[in-house]
């Protein structure tokens, strides 16, 4: 039972080393100088964004299948961490819109990979909506559980889609199609230590919630047995 | 099922008609945007670009205030109940999706007219036009069928609709635009939106049919 905890409390290392990894360690870019630091943010964060969603819909599938409630608050599982999608989302959007800024001289300019952040930007408002219209009702799981299904699903589309609509000025993968690698050695294992951080970071926080909710709901069967 | 999908649809056209909310409200919004846009523009033509995405944006918000309401009304009338109870959940989606449909059809039939007659838009190729027009009401009446479900179980409120509506349909719209500026413009279209919009609506009404019953019955 302590092992997941265990593991996840290696958060507290794994994020100072990575903000002191990319502040002091790792070099500045050649043509964008210590500006491109913030990729050590921002790629990190997009990456959580859609992990969030991911876990999201898999809790709502799982929600759906499971019609004995063999496990308990999925839909609150599928909640919780499309909350922390939506925050991590918005964090995304203003350190992307930062570095454009530094980078393209704008703040906003529809490239593809910004179109498809706030398409899921779009997609988490809409889902809280309907749970925040749905506050008082039973269904509220259910329904919540559907429309993040419906809008995971739609999304092979706009991964189709959005490339060919915009054009993109973003710099290219950091795997491209030739398999080279363009950021140096330092660089790549300050990345890699910044997304294992904020993936640590996000599963942390995740824990802590869905503990929360779990204790809530314990408390509140207490104060009903008490009435 | 065939019965009671027939007998839905024949309930639903039924109430429907008695009182033409829905159509009414979709219909009025329609000329009453067109207007205004040919009015604020003094007749002057806009490129075919900005024509179809004034269109598209007139199509989407006309059927957002009338797709919803065949569930809407179940739910505010208190007939949602006796719905779930009497009929199987499969032939429900299946009547609401029709209907929607049918509904999508009426809504383009009034709204493109107007569209073509007050913005003095030239079609270069008819043919594709219309299909363009109807693969993407076909697409949007699609993905809102369930979409409608899910706004009446939250109780309707407002524009909640549009709100969960329109990530979901950006596809649809972006194609859409993009297949009405190939009919207005002059080079000859190819085939690949309208497979698009089709693949779209065939994909999005399987995912609604499996999910609507999680969304339709009480849990």
């Amino acid at each position: 039972m302590k092992v997941i905890p265990t593991a996840l409390k290696s958060v507290y290392l794994l994020v100072p080393v990575a903000i002191i990894m990319a502040f002091l360690w790792a070099p500045p870019a050649q043509v964008l100088g210590d500006a491109s630091r913030i990729l050590y943010f921002h790629v990190p964060l997009a990456w959580v964004s859609i992990l969030a969603f991911i876990v999201a819909g898999i809790f709502s599938i799982a929600y759906l299948v499971d019609k004995k409630h063999t496990f308990t608050g999925l839909d609150e599982k599928a909640y919780n961490s499309a909350a922390l999608g939506l925050a991590f989302t918005i964090l995304t959007v203003i350190a992307g819109s930062i570095w454009a800024k530094i980078s393209w001289g704008v703040f906003w300019n529809w490239d593809p990979r910004e179109t498809s952040i706030v398409i899921i930007l779009l997609i988490y408002i809409a889902y809280f909506s309907i749970q925040g219209a749905m506050a008082s009702s039973e269904n509220r799981g259910m329904v919540g559980s559907a429309y993040l299904i419906l809008a995971m699903v739609t999304l092979p589309f706009f991964a189709f889609l959005v490339p060919r609509i915009y054009p993109s000025l973003h710099p290219d993968p950091i795997i491209n199609a030739d398999r080279k690698i363009f950021l140096d050695d330092q660089m790549r294992s300050t990345l890699a230590v910044a997304i294992v951080s904020f993936t640590m970071l996000y599963c942390y926080i995740l824990h802590i919630m869905n503990r929360m909710m779990k204790l809530k709901k314990h408390i509140e069967e207490i104060y009903h047995d008490a009435d | 099922m065939g019965r009671d999908i027939l007998r839905n649809i024949q309930k639903d056209f039924l109430v429907e008609f008695r009182s033409r909310f829905a159509l009414n409200v979709s219909a009025s919004f329609a000329a009453i945007v067109t207007i205004a846009i040919s009015l604020t523009a003094g007749g002057v033509p806009f490129p075919v670009p900005v024509q179809s995405i004034l269109l598209w944006i007139v199509i989407f918000f006309s059927a957002m205030n009338g797709l919803s309401h065949i569930f809407v009304r179940e739910e505010d009338q208190a007939t949602a109940l006796f719905l779930r109870i009497s009929v199987s959940v499969d032939s429900i989606f299946i009547s609401k999706f029709i209907f929607n449909q049918v509904f999508m059809v009426i809504i383009l039939a009034v709204v493109t007219p107007l569209f073509l007659f007050f913005l003095q838009v030239q079609v270069q190729h008819v043919a594709y036009f219309i299909f363009s027009i109807m693969a993407g009401g076909f697409s949007i009446a699609a993905a809102t069928t369930i979409l409608a479900a899910m706004v009446a179980k939250a109780g309707g409120k407002g524009s909640l609709f549009t709100i969960i509506s329109f990530p979901i349909l950006l596809p649809v719209l972006w194609i859409s635009i993009s297949s009405t500026s190939a009919a207005l413009s002059t080079p000859p279209p190819t085939g690949g939106n309208l497979l698009f919009l089709l693949a779209f609506s065939g994909f999005i009404s399987v995912i609604s049919f499996l999910l609507f019953r999680f969304v339709w019955l009480d849990d």
